[in-house]
């Protein structure tokens, strides 16, 4: 801010808006008009024959006996090239007369105090114009240390006492968190930039509207300035708020888990508005890739408010709960486009009060596992073994699988070792696997002796299993 | 001098300013029209009542001579007769017909002479007949000529005020029955009659202005009735019945009345002062202000004085023609603001001190 700006001559619109005239009506030019340099006392009509241009004329006495005396001192004021006219309200019809400030370009100022105060004002800000522009500055600062750190009073404070310039907090999308959309119109008279808490930028505090004086930028940013600690202080509250109460709720639902009889966590979560009778559901998104546990801190306040069930932070997502509802399912698939992070999805079955809170959230979470990848939402009670096996982690699985068959894989040069392996896993006996591969139940039969051969037992539960999953993982990954 | 030879009057033919000797029945239809050309009214039930209250009277006396002062003896007393108070209450509280006489013979019992001739005190609408109606029923002439040459709000704004004639001794006589003596200081006789003319049923008829015929005849509007029978012939100009000079201020249309602070005690003023706001039709588009108590009596275009009394200034319905009543003006009108020169005595100094918008608080800066 260049001290130039600040020691500029005042202007009418800055007397007006904000200004020592405050409580002043500007009726006439709607850009407000010029510089006032001098102010001068007219009481008759002849004296504006003698005033000099930029002067601000108030009207008293007999030049303000009327609408047809203030009319005549506009003319008169046009023809000597005056700053503007000031006039008591009640010699001033706002049609007529305004009609004719406007169509003279003459700014009219009326006043409801005696104008002989009206004129000192305007005598001090005429001859110390920083001074009145401080004096606009020290306003603001008090009026937003009583609008607190809430960030709507704040923006409001600013479109009330930068009266004339548009003021709009805006986020880098370019969403307007508070005050006017006309604050985005045109090139800004100022913008500062506001810090969230951890010192990024959080959004950007922007003002338009008419240059009125080479000063009037330069005020408007040091106004502006003002409001930044504010702002940033609104948001930290905000974050602080929101980090408090996801942390409770995450609490409150391992109370619950560890002990579904616990009646002080009973109380609480009916307090939040859980349910914690009766039949109910349970649902768990889960990110696509997994978060890293401090991000999932930072998301959870914005999962939880995307949704209009409880959602909390759960192992490694979010789960929530609530009575059966038909409208569940469709709100879940609704949910993926508003959450911050991407997340698949799982859904319980009914579990009976919060005593099967525990199955129900496992089943959940199990079929948000199964459900794979974002966007997808799956029911633990349709998850079927077909679709378990295709939930398989196939990359993560292939290089064990290689390494459990590795001697199998080593002997098997056209793969129908490994062929006939997984046709007998599958289908449970050497004759439907025959069937299955086109051949004869001795070849089989040959072929899982070789097998065997080479230190593969398949009666043996826990290694069929294994080779069961290997050879299904292997399969996955070639394609077949 | 006969009602029917003024059509056949050489002066008429060589397109002179028509000059009647004497107004009959025939001549009362111009005079009418004539009276408002630049006056409003010309629907008022007032305004017919004048007129068939003289349309009576000179058919059954036939028509009243029209004389210049000068044809007067020099020491024949003349005396001004017009209608005092609201007009709106004279259509309402219609005459009983001796009102004239009345009010004439309690002057003349003041004075302590007869009156030989009539004066109108100004000519517009009911005020250039009911002239004409004492005359018709006093017998008397009625002398060619009148007070003002216009309008004015006050009984003091006269030529006759201007030429040294004092209002008063005046009578009134209203429409109950009351005759009214008034002698007092010129400069009291508003505020004394003022009262006196509500309390005696909102009109009278006031005879007024006593004055020598020789020195009424320096004082006068020379010619003002002659001239509105002229002007009020069908397709006679407007501008007959302005011999000073009519100019039109604008065309536009009313975008507002607004209405004055009633006057406070201290005001001697019949009315609230009104503002009509006007906005020209094309040309510079002004924005023209009209500042009125019961007659305009200053215009400003965009602030700057455009016309002020002593000038006339009317509006003009552009619909019709008729004049607007100031009282009537709305919102939405079409008109013509049109400004008429006064007589020569009304541009003097005396004249601008008694009739300039001064004498209603509007100051005009030199």
């Amino acid at each position: 801010m260049s001290a130039a700006g600040w020691e500029s001559a005042i202007t009418v619109a800055e007397l007006v808006h904000g200004g020592p005239l405050g409580e002043a009506v500007l009726l006439g030019p709607r850009d407000g008009g010029g510089e006032v340099r001098d102010v001068r006392i007219a009481d008759r009509l002849e004296v504006l024959a003698s005033i000099t241009p930029h002067t601000a004329v108030v009207l008293t006495g007999a030049a303000a006996e009327g609408g047809w005396a203030v009319e005549m001192a506009l003319r008169r004021a046009w023809e000597q090239a005056a700053a503007c006219v000031v006039a008591p309200a009640a010699a001033v019809s706002a049609d007529s007369t305004g009609s004719l400030a406007v169509r003279l370009g003459v700014p009219l100022l009326v006043v409801s105090e005696d104008p002989l105060i009206t004129a000192v004002r305007i005598a001090t800000a005429a001859a110390r114009p920083a001074a009145a522009r401080t004096q606009l500055v020290a306003r603001c600062a008090q009026e937003l240390a009583r609008a607190g750190t809430s960030a709507r009073r704040v923006v409001g404070v600013l479109n009330a006492e930068l009266a004339g310039a548009s003021v709009a907090l805006v986020d880098a999308a370019g969403t307007v968190l508070a005050g006017s959309r006309a604050g985005l119109a045109g090139p800004p008279l100022a913008e500062v930039a506001v810090p969230g808490p951890g010192g990024e930028e959080l959004a950007r505090l922007r003002a338009a509207g008419p240059p009125r004086s080479p000063g009037w930028p330069a005020v408007v940013a040091a106004v502006l300035e003002l409001a930044v600690a504010p702002l940033t202080a609104w948001a930290a509250r905000a974050r602080l708020a929101a980090a408090r109460e996801a942390a409770f709720g995450s609490a409150l639902l391992d109370r619950l888990l560890r002990d579904p009889g616990d009646e002080g966590a009973l109380r609480d979560a009916a307090a939040l508005g859980w349910a914690v009778h009766g039949p109910l559901v349970a649902y768990v998104l889960r990110p696509v890739p997994p978060l890293a546990p401090e991000d999932l801190a930072r998301h959870t306040p914005g999962v939880a408010a995307s949704f209009d069930r409880p959602l909390v932070r759960h192992e490694d997502g979010w789960a929530g709960w609530c009575p059966p509802d038909p409208g569940l399912d469709a709100a879940l698939r609704a949910l993926p486009g508003r959450l911050p992070a991407p997340c698949s999805a799982g859904l319980s079955g009914v579990a009976d009060g919060v005593a099967g809170l525990g199955g129900a959230l496992a089943d959940a979470r199990a079929a948000s596992v199964v459900a794979g990848s974002a966007g997808t939402l799956v029911r633990a009670d349709e998850v079927g073994p077909a679709q378990l096996l295709a939930a398989l982690p196939v990359d993560t699985l292939a290089a064990p699988a290689r390494a459990v068959l590795a001697p199998l894989l080593a002997a098997d040069r056209d793969g129908v070792l490994i062929a006939t392996l997984a046709a007998v896993l599958d289908t449970g006996s050497p004759t439907a696997a025959a069937e299955r591969l086109g051949v004869h139940r001795n070849t089989v039969a040959a072929r899982l002796d070789r097998v065997r051969a080479l230190g593969f037992d398949l009666e043996e539960p826990a290694q069929r299993l294994a080779l069961h999953l290997a050879c299904r993982v292997l399969r996955e990954e070639r394609g077949q | 001098m006969t009602g029917g030879g003024v059509e056949d009057d050489p002066r008429d033919r060589a397109g002179d300013a028509a000059r009647a000797n004497a107004v009959g029945a025939g001549e009362l239809g111009f005079l009418a029209a004539g009276s408002r050309v630049f006056a409003p009214g010309a629907a008022d039930s007032s305004f017919r009542a004048a007129r068939e209250w003289a349309r009576g009277l000179l058919t059954a006396n036939g028509p009243v001579p029209l004389v210049d002062a000068g044809e007067l003896p020099p020491d024949a007393m003349v005396a001004a007769v017009s209608l005092v108070g609201s007009t709106t209450a004279f259509g309402e509280y219609l005459p009983g017909g001796d009102e004239p006489v009345r009010a004439v013979r309690a002057l003349e019992g003041r004075l302590g002479e007869r009156i030989a001739a009539v004066v109108p005190l100004n000519t517009a609408a009911e005020n250039a007949l009911l002239p004409l109606v004492a005359a018709a029923s006093l017998g008397v002439p009625l002398v060619d000529g009148d007070g003002t040459g216009r309008v004015f709000p006050l009984l003091e704004q006269t030529t006759f005020a201007l030429g040294g004639v004092t209002p008063a001794p005046l009578a009134l006589a209203g429409p109950l029955g009351d005759v009214v003596v008034v002698d007092s200081a010129a400069q009291r006789v508003e505020e004394l009659v003022r009262p006196l003319v509500l309390a005696a049923g909102g009109w009278v008829v006031a005879a007024c202005y006593p004055a020598r015929a020789g020195k009424l005849a320096e004082s006068l509007v020379p010619g003002s009735v002659s001239r509105l029978v002229a002007a009020g012939r069908p397709g006679a100009p407007r501008a007959v019945a302005a011999p000073y000079g009519v100019r039109v201020l604008c065309s536009g249309r009313v975008t507002a009345v607004e209405q004055g602070p009633e006057p406070g005690p201290g005001r001697r003023l019949p009315s609230r002062p009104a503002s009509i706001l006007v906005r020209e039709h094309g040309g510079l588009a002004r924005l023209i202000r009209l500042e009125a108590y019961n007659e305009i009596l200053m215009a400003l275009a965009d602030g700057a004085v455009a016309a002020t009394a002593p000038d006339q200034i009317c509006l003009i319905s552009t619909a019709d023609g008729t004049v607007v009543d100031v009282d009537r003006a709305a919102a939405g009108m079409d008109v013509e603001v049109v400004v008429l020169r006064a007589a020569p005595a009304w541009h003097t100094g005396a004249g601008r001190a008694l009739g300039g918008p001064q004498v209603f608080g509007l100051g005009v800066p030199g």
